[in-house]
């Protein structure tokens, strides 16, 4: 992101930058003035490089509460966590935005006033790219040994013969090249490098589209979560997603109507040594359709290898393990048979925490909350999970019987259990074995524990703005790496008669005068490059001296 | 694959013994200062000039042959460009520019601590890359994938690049700073995180590891010696403010010896615009992994918030240089905060931290 403005007495540039110097740049302070021009300054300040600075500056700035404090897009639960912890203080950073940063209206206005000084920098400057690719380099200044590199020699030539072979030189070098226009004088102006200025625009502007990708992403793309138990299958809608997040112009008939089966899923895990319980590897099998009826595909979904599906990526996020039990209730008809997922921490093993609600069952609904353990273990009394694959399950459960509450009217988690209206059934979690059954007091019926399934947790993006910013961040990449290798030179020669030589006065005689300059040499080399060049003009001169 | 933990020790015997390597060279780049034939004897009393002249960096440091190579902009005296015939007659004497002494021929002519000091560079490089392979074979994978194993993959990088910036600019001076911080990196890494060769968790199973975090790898240790080279900038700026304030004796220890500053400040310039491309590949890199791994490419996840605070930090010291009021130490202290995130991202964010990029393997 190196100098679009241009730096101070750039001799690339015959006008001054506007704004820097001039009574145009006067400060509104110090006069009376309208607001056109107050405006017109409040403009040149923005497009300043120092207050784009300070913007870049304001802009890491802003970024560093997003990354400590939790935040509601990434993780909602440690908000309100911060929220229970904090109460004084966590209200306070809400109204400033800092649980959402990324979406504050601070830190957009941050973005969207460095976006628009970029753009009040890289348009004037398009224009004058535009304009200097079309009008020839200067014509040679009077007096090359003041440029920042020179070199001078003698020829025999004639000027007007050394100035044509020093043209066919730089020509050959692919430099653009600008002779006299009339008689009497002898030099060559030449210039090269203009794909720096045309990298440093195409960064810049490749940035712009980066963020307008972005915006479009966000605005007609959405992200949704399924989660899906071993051999069950769901349909791509609205009410068969457990979370959706739909962008501001998406609809729920924008969904694809695939269907997707998970068929079985497999996580292993590493089995000894320092690294004992880290996963090695996640397979989930499934079969989907692009539409309901269609034709049957099998595939696998792994961790780094989604599934791309009518448009939408279906990304394997997360798996856990989901119990299966079987509710009798007192008139001794089965109330509640099905596979039901429980959640894990981030830690522990697979300790796998979940509800049962049993709605149907009578007289009184019942309602279990469970602890799922993988690999059971007893820890000085406490219930704990040694390895996170299914070694030795155990559920622990807690019954309850009363009003589950389900038609208030309020939506309930699936994974927590309203009791208010009910009454604790077991004095102490019971543990259960698969195939054990726990038998409920006071004849209100039993539960068994049948055994277990694994589920996987599925994402499914749509972002229409992926394939736009990956293009813009690889034309930023290129825009960079032209505007850091190629540098604008210039170099002139300009050929003097020189009169007579000592003894030899019968010859021709001319004095070659080299200079030359970069515009910001960032990466280096030029002084090689005109030494170099210097000596090649120098041989092709004494060569053609010989003819 | 299973681990072959005996080849994971031999890459561990191979880091040690680089690092004892480039402990040796530290001491023979100090010897240097000590010892060595002074720099610019010839030009002690110009030495102010000599700092003020924004001349070829060529003739940064080479020793003897320092006075030999004029700046291109000197008129007299004249010297011949090699292989050109001089013009039969020539009425007045030509001024051609040096073509650079090519770099080998100028550490030839360097003294023989700093010829023992690259020499010993050389081979620590050597064992650090044979370190860094045999940890690769042994796991089967791009050896990058764990705190200590990024460590030591970076400070290879910035071994390897600052042989080649030492070299090709003639900038041994700086030897003795930049190896004595690999030092000190590589051998935290060697007590504080060592970390036995292991396997991955599926969600670095992907070869974008190796695309991802090679790029970030070889930034970070392209950033690393920029940020030395920083540090230099700032204690030899406030080395020639002092001396130009008249409250210390000019010429007094090490920095006298030292690089000019504007040499300093273009030899960083020129590192950091080597790195920041690359660091711009990796964090693209890392999106398009991102969006094959959680389902999107960009997510505010905690590291990458700090990726993208590092990016534009020095995207500002890349506008600051070109900004009045703000080249110099300003830009450089924006250069050391970048780096300054770039370490809270790898030390802090990723073990403290949680999110999704937790796999420092630091316990």
């Amino acid at each position: 992101m190196t100098d679009v403005r241009a730096p101070e007495a750039d001799p690339f540039e015959s006008a001054a930058e506007p704004g820097e110097q001039g009574p145009r740049n006067r400060d509104p302070a110090s006069g009376k003035l309208g607001l056109a021009d107050w405006l017109k300054w409040g403009w040149r300040q923005l497009t300043s490089m120092r207050i784009a600075l300070v913007l870049l500056f304001l802009l890491a700035l802003g970024s560093v509460p997003g990354s400590i404090l939790p935040q509601e897009g990434t993780d909602p639960g440690g908000v309100q966590q911060y929220f229970a912890s904090h109460p004084a203080l966590a209200p306070w950073l809400n109204h400033l935005g800092l649980f959402n940063v990324f979406a504050a209206p601070w830190f957009a206005a941050v973005y969207l006033l460095l976006f628009a000084s970029l753009v009040g920098c890289v348009v004037p400057r398009t224009f004058r790219l535009a304009g200097s690719a079309r009008t020839l380099p200067p014509r040679a200044p009077r007096h090359l040994t003041r440029l920042p590199r020179s070199a001078e020699y003698q020829t025999t030539l004639t000027p007007a013969v050394a100035a044509e072979v020093a043209a066919t030189v730089l020509a050959g070098h692919g430099f653009r090249l600008r002779r006299p226009d009339g008689d009497g004088e002898y030099w060559v102006s030449a210039e090269k490098g203009y794909l720096r200025e045309v990298g440093n625009l195409l960064f810049h502007l490749a940035l712009l589209g980066v963020l307008v990708s972005v915006a479009l992403g966000g605005l007609f793309g959405y992200k949704a979560d399924r989660l899906l138990v071993q051999g069950t299958t769901f349909a791509d809608t609205q009410s068969a997603l457990d979370e959706w997040y739909p962008g501001r112009f998406v609809s729920a008939a924008d969904l694809g109507p695939f269907t997707i089966t998970l068929n079985r899923f497999d996580a292993s895990y590493i089995t000894s040594g320092a690294q004992r319980g880290q996963p090695s590897s996640f397979d989930a099998q499934i079969s989907y359709t692009t539409h309901p009826g269609g034709p049957v595909r099998n595939d696998r979904l792994e961790v780094n290898r989604p599934l791309s599906v009518d448009g939408a990526k279906v990304y394997l996020i997360g798996h856990g393990y989901a119990p299966v039990f079987k509710v009798t209730d007192s008139r001794g008809q089965v109330v509640y048979d099905q596979a039901t997922p429980f959640i894990s921490g981030a830690s522990g093993n697979f300790l796998s925490q979940g509800v049962v609600k049993v709605s149907g069952a009578q007289p009184e609904q019942l309602g279990f909350t469970g602890v799922f353990v993988p690999t059971a273990v007893m820890v000085g009394g406490v219930l704990e999970s040694a390895f996170p694959a299914a070694d030795n399950p155990v559920v622990s459960l807690l019954a309850y019987a009363g009003n589950l509450g389900l038609n208030d009217g309020v939506p309930q988690s699936v994974y927590q259990l309203n009791t208010a209206a009910m009454r604790q059934l077991t004095s102490a979690p019971q543990l259960l074995l698969p195939g054990q059954s726990l038998k409920l007091p006071d004849g209100q019926g039993t539960i068994a524990f049948t055994g277990y399934v694994p589920w996987a947790s599925l994402t499914i993006t749509h972002d229409p703005g992926q394939l736009p910013a990956l293009i813009c961040g690889l034309a930023a990449l290129g825009g960079l790496l032209l505007s850091f290798m190629v540098r604008r030179r210039r170099v002139f020669v300009r050929v003097r008669a020189s009169g007579p030589a000592h003894g030899a006065p019968d010859e021709a005689h001319s004095t070659v005068q080299i200079g030359g300059l970069a515009r910001t040499d960032a990466s280096g080399g030029f002084e090689d490059e005109f030494a170099s060049l210097a000596a090649e003009l120098r041989s092709a001169h004494s060569q053609h001296e010989g003819e | 694959m299973p681990v072959n933990l005996a080849l994971g020790h031999v890459s561990t015997d191979f880091l040690i013994a680089a690092l004892v390597i480039y402990s040796l060279s530290v001491v023979a780049f100090a010897g240097d200062f000590a010892f060595g034939r002074p720099r610019r004897a010839a030009s002690a009393a110009t030495g102010q000039q000599a700092r003020q002249r924004a001349g070829a960096l060529a003739s940064v440091g080479a020793a003897a042959a320092a006075p030999a190579v004029p700046p291109a902009s000197s008129a007299p005296p004249a010297s011949s460009a090699p292989g050109a015939p001089s013009a039969p007659g020539s009425a007045a004497p030509d001024s051609m520019p040096e073509v650079a002494l090519p770099p080998l021929r100028a550490v030839g002519q360097a003294g023989r601590w700093v010829q023992a000091a690259l020499a010993l560079s050389a081979a620590g490089v050597l064992a650090h890359v044979v370190a860094v392979v045999t940890r690769g074979l042994a796991v089967h994978r791009a050896p990058w994938g764990n705190m200590y194993e990024f460590v030591t993959a970076l400070t290879c990088v910035a071994a390897i690049f600052f042989l080649f910036v030492m070299i090709k600019y003639r900038a041994w001076a700086l030897g003795v700073f930049v190896m004595g911080a690999v030092v000190v990196a590589l051998g935290l890494a060697e007590t504080l995180i060592y970390t036995a060769a292991g396997q991955l968790v599926p969600a670095l199973q992907s070869y974008w590891l190796d695309i991802h975090v090679t790029a970030m790898t070889l930034a970070t240790g392209i950033f690393f010696v920029a940020a030395v080279l920083g540090v230099v900038y700032l204690a030899a700026d406030r080395s020639a403010r002092r001396v130009a304030a008249g409250r210390a004796e000019s010429g007094n220890g090490i920095l006298r010896r030292l690089p000019s500053i504007e040499q300093i400040d273009r030899l960083t310039y020129r590192t950091v615009m080597f790195g920041f491309p690359v660091w711009t590949f990796g964090v693209i890199a890392g999106a398009i992994w991102a969006d094959q791994a959680w389902g999107r490419y960009w997510g505010w996840d905690p590291v990458e918030t700090w990726a993208f605070i590092t990016w534009v930090l020095y995207a500002a010291f890349l506008h600051a240089r070109a900004t009045a009021g703000w080249r110099g130490r300003r830009a450089h202290y924006i250069q050391l905060l970048g780096f300054a995130s770039l370490m809270f991202n790898i030390l802090v964010v990723q073990v403290f931290i949680a999110g999704l990029h937790s796999y420092a393997g630091v316990s």
